[in-house]
């Protein structure tokens, strides 16, 4: 076994590849001992390594060698967060790496906490923890080397699509990394996916392990999208709150068009006259007199109303009055105007010249 | 609430605008139809109808068929003009998108069995709400649900300020 000067791990159990467990690293050390590793010279280690990689020879050192190759994600293990981006090979698995440039985990530490870009991976050991690894090596490309990390056992569990360099390794940047990797995973034939220690390994289970966190990243969106979803944490309660969401609005659609079934007078319509931004001053539109509104939505005036509006909810419509039914409200081109208005960025000048207009009764 | 940015290339092509159009020009083709003079209540109910399904339909031809939910509502408003176009009776006119009762949906869920598929029972919630949910997978349907509740934020924001509109000009 080659002494590993310098690494600072925090398990003691490093074990020998003998179908033993596999420590979980929790602080691996890098920089030195990988170089190190690699210089190593026992051709016999790297026998037995590239047997461990279940692959031939010449794949493995194409996998080496290749600056974009795959990029594993791992997702993060409990014990992650201790890991200082120092990575600790079992030693007596003799690791010859050719390629100095591998590095552990692609994960490049956005897999702290998160595990929804790792559709296509996920560790299946605890060493899998060395995706932290790839935080303090920005120099480090990162490869297609899972089994670097795991030098003993855990190769046999690593799926072959894993060594397929169908997902383009990005670069450096984590963040980007695997979303890119993540949009790329989503597309391709292939999910790359790795188990986690401790959990199966079976093709059945990878699959939906990748498929729950491709649900899990939509789910985030979700949960973006609807107001007060942020805080509630679990995927039930999170569920439950955009189901409310999605029939409050559903409500709200049939309770505006019943008020406008209720409120609609006689509506004069030109359509030629629509969406054109200064059409403030005289609208013919011959039905209709020329009147001009002033186009004034102002937020507080529509959140107000909207204030009042739902403590109306519980009305009947029905009973509501019906306004303007003797009154023609006339401009549709200003209702355009301002529906419109609001859209673009520069509501800013069509409220300001509309808010010059005078309005006649 | 604001389109994304990749619907606002073009102010007069955004999924607002479109939907503007199209629901304004039916609510005018509605009213025109229908004088407001009339206030008993069947006339308001069945103008509130017609209304609903204007909305709910300007903005399924506004999306097109670029979502599933929307082409299942489209294909929906076909099959239902289609089977009645004969008959003027209001049978089918409910709104299709809607849900059934709260209280059902309740009942039913809490039929099914909710050990470890306690995602299950919103899922089929969410999947009735959703038009054309039944068949799509959880994927998708987390998808679908996104754009739809996007494409009925717009919707509601709209037919407020309409609305408002009218209540302003009063």
């Amino acid at each position: 076994m080659e002494s590993n000067a310098g690494t600072t791990e925090t398990r003691s159990n490093v074990t020998v590849p003998d179908g033993g467990e596999v420590a979980a690293f929790e602080s691996l050390q890098f920089t030195d001992e990988i170089h190190r590793l690699i210089s190593a010279p026992g051709t016999d280690n790297a026998s037995s390594f590239t047997a461990l990689l279940e692959l031939p020879a010449t794949q493995v050192v194409d996998l080496l060698h290749s600056p974009e190759s795959v990029k594993l994600i791992v997702a993060s293990a409990p014990n992650v967060e201790d890991f200082k981006g120092s990575f600790h090979f079992p030693s007596n698995t003799g690791l010859i790496q050719k390629d100095a440039r591998f590095s552990v985990f692609s994960g490049e530490g956005n897999n702290k906490n998160e595990k929804s870009n790792s559709p296509e991976m996920t560790s299946k050991n605890s060493s899998a923890n060395l995706e932290k690894a790839v935080k303090s090596e920005p120099a480090e490309t990162v490869s297609s080397l899972p089994l670097v990390s795991d030098p003993t056992m855990e190769n046999r569990n690593i799926k072959r699509k894993d060594r397929e360099k169908k997902v383009k390794g990005s670069t450096k940047k984590s963040k980007t990394a695997t979303n890119e990797r993540l949009e790329d995973a989503e597309k391709l034939p292939y999910v790359h996916v790795r188990a986690r220690r401790g959990q199966a390994t079976d093709s059945h289970s990878l699959a939906e392990r990748a498929r729950r966190e491709k649900i899990n990243a939509r789910m985030k969106l979700l949960q973006e999208l609807v107001p007060g979803c942020n805080k509630i944490s679990g995927t039930a309660l999170v569920l439950d709150e955009i189901i409310n969401h999605v029939q409050s609005l559903q409500r709200q659609v049939e309770f505006l068009s019943m008020r406008l079934a209720t409120v609609n007078p006689r509506i004069d319509f030109n359509l030629d006259s629509l969406f054109t931004p200064e059409s403030g001053s005289t609208m013919d539109g011959g039905n209709f007199p020329s009147l001009v509104t002033p186009l004034i939505w102002p937020d507080v005036q529509v959140n107000g109303y909207r204030k009042q509006f739902q403590h109306q909810w519980h009305f009947d419509t029905l009973k509501q009055p019906i306004w303007g039914r003797e009154e023609v409200c006339n401009n549709y081109v200003t209702l355009e105007n301002s529906l419109l208005s609001c859209d673009s960025s520069a509501n800013s000048a069509a409220t300001l010249h509309a808010n010059q207009l005078k309005m006649e009764l | 609430m604001m389109n994304t940015p990749q619907q606002v290339k073009n102010p007069s092509s955004s999924l607002k605008s479109r939907f503007i159009t199209r629901f304004l020009g039916a609510l005018t083709k509605i009213t025109a139809e229908d004088p407001i003079s009339s206030s008993s209540p069947t006339r308001i109910f069945q103008r509130y109808r017609r209304i609903k399904v204007a909305s709910n339909k300007s903005m399924a031809y506004s999306v097109r068929s670029r979502r599933i939910w929307s082409r299942a509502m489209l294909s929906r408003f076909r099959s239902r003009r289609s089977a009645f176009s004969g008959r003027r009776s209001s049978v089918k006119t409910t709104n299709c998108t809607t849900s059934p009762p709260p209280a059902l949906i309740k009942v039913t869920i809490n039929e099914k069995k909710t050990a470890k598929g306690g995602l299950d029972m919103q899922t089929d919630e969410l999947r009735e709400l959703v038009p054309g949910g039944e068949a799509m997978d959880v994927c998708n349907l987390l998808d679908e649900t996104a754009h739809y509740i996007k494409c009925l934020t717009t919707q509601v924001q709209v037919m407020r300020k309409i609305v408002d509109f009218y209540h302003l000009s009063k």
